[in-house]
């Protein structure tokens, strides 16, 4: 007898076991993931209307045109992050690791070099005072715009690397970060080089950081406890 | 014959069957995430004996490799929403078993007990004389001894790559490392492998010339 093969009893189990739990098809995962989605920006885009509405300390009012490009040159870079470190690509598995990695740890780095040429195209905005206080509140503002997406970015992925989930985690912390970062911009006074690195790019940093976390709970795909 | 065919002859014995072709049962998820119940047991078919194979090899007990089996299938099931159309679902499979292999591992704290006998299958099913069965079963019962020797992340290359016939490229996707690595761990164990059992394969060459 070969016995190299599973015993025909755990066919029937299996199978019954899944007619005991019907679960979704994948058009009506899709909506759901949506509908996730929608929420996770939409608690961002919240919290910027209402702290947009507050409005900046800042005593002198930045350019449309600085705010417009770091805007679209941080808008880029969120996408960018969404489609190698959220998206899976063609696997179940996800992109290869290098990908979540460069996520990781070049998001921020992008972002900072992003800055730069807005910098150096409008010098003044480089002298707009802020303090440390102003540092930590867009800290705080960044990190709080990027939780909706973070969440909804974690749903996606609850449950479904068994590989390697502590650098998805991470990747997908980065790119929260960048969303928060996009959703700020607009409503943060500040761009001059402290600021940027301690309330902007720090939160992306400590975000993928937090991410790790989030991959090691949330993400991996862990076996039942026994007696589940 | 070459260490690689004294390894398949081992593999053979435990072996269920022709692989599916990994495409069909890329297809039949695809059907099942679009709502065709019934292709789940294509699923459970394609993958099932193929995830048994690997775990009663990393288990040694069949009631263990039936539970993660099943439990490997259900989160398959669980992941149905989730489907991305096209991805591999044999890469998938086996990250998957392998990863509820590891967890229940470290949960239970516990060695895997080696098999001196090296067979819990009792042996190659293989149509060959009296004489090229025990020696089939002594390679095998050495193989696993080497490969007990080995450092987890060979061993688990060479099996991947070797018995359960995974292209470098997905082996590498399983272990969430590179082609390269997996090409160098793979390397190295057939290398521990050639030394140790060079003699045997030497018998076998000589036994089948």
């Amino acid at each position: 007898m070969n016995t190299s093969r599973p015993a025909p009893e755990l066919r029937e189990r299996v199978l019954a076991a899944v007619r005991r739990e019907p679960v979704a098809t994948g058009r009506e995962g899709a909506r759901g993931r949506a509908a996730v989605v929608l929420r996770g920006f939409g608690v961002a885009a919240a919290i910027a209307i209402a702290a947009g509405i507050h409005g900046s300390e800042a005593k002198t009012p930045r350019p449309p045109g600085c705010i417009l490009s770091l805007e679209l040159l941080w808008l880029s870079l969120a996408v960018a992050a969404t489609w190698a470190g959220v998206d899976r690509g063609r696997s179940m598995l996800g992109r290869r690791k290098a990908w979540r990695v460069a996520v990781a740890t070049l998001t921020p780095a992008a972002m900072l070099a992003a800055w730069l040429p807005v910098a150096l195209a409008w010098p003044e905005t480089l002298t707009i005072a802020s303090g440390l206080r102003a540092h930590l509140v867009c800290t705080a503002m960044t990190m709080a715009l990027a939780a909706g997406p973070l969440i909804a970015f974690a749903w996606l992925r609850r449950a479904s690397d068994p590989v390697s989930p502590r650098l998805t985690g991470a990747a997908l912390g980065a790119t929260a970060g960048a969303w928060g970062d996009v959703a700020h911009v607009p409503i943060c006074g500040y761009t001059e080089p402290a600021h940027i690195v301690v309330g902007h790019i720090l939160p992306v940093v400590l975000l993928a950081l937090v991410g790790v976390i989030i991959g090691d709970r949330v993400v991996a795909l862990r076996a039942e406890a026994p007696g589940r | 014959m070459g260490l690689q065919e004294v390894a398949a002859v081992w593999a053979e014995g435990r072996a269920s069957g022709p692989a599916p072709r990994a495409d069909a049962v890329d297809v039949a998820m695809q059907r099942y995430a679009e709502g065709d119940e019934a292709a789940f047991a294509v699923v459970y078919d394609a993958l099932a004996p193929r995830l048994y194979g690997y775990l009663l090899r990393q288990t040694r007990d069949s009631g263990h490799a039936e539970d993660l089996v099943q439990q490997t299938m259900l989160h398959i099931h669980r992941a149905r929403a989730r489907f991305i159309p096209g991805a591999k679902v044999m890469p998938w499979a086996f990250a998957i078993a392998r990863r509820l292999f590891v967890d229940g591992l470290r949960r239970e704290r516990r060695e895997v007990p080696v098999a001196e006998g090296g067979d819990p299958d009792g042996g190659p099913a293989l149509g060959a004389s009296a004489d090229a069965l025990v020696q089939a079963r002594e390679c095998a019962a050495r193989i696993e001894r080497v490969l007990a020797g080995l450092p987890a992340s060979q061993r688990a290359a060479f099996e991947l790559v070797k018995y359960e016939g995974l292209s470098i490229a997905d082996a590498a996707v399983v272990l969430g490392t590179t082609v390269a690595a997996v090409k160098l761990r793979a390397h190295r164990a057939y290398e521990a492998l050639r030394s140790a059992l060079g003699d045997v394969a030497d018998d076998l060459g000589g036994a089948a010339r």
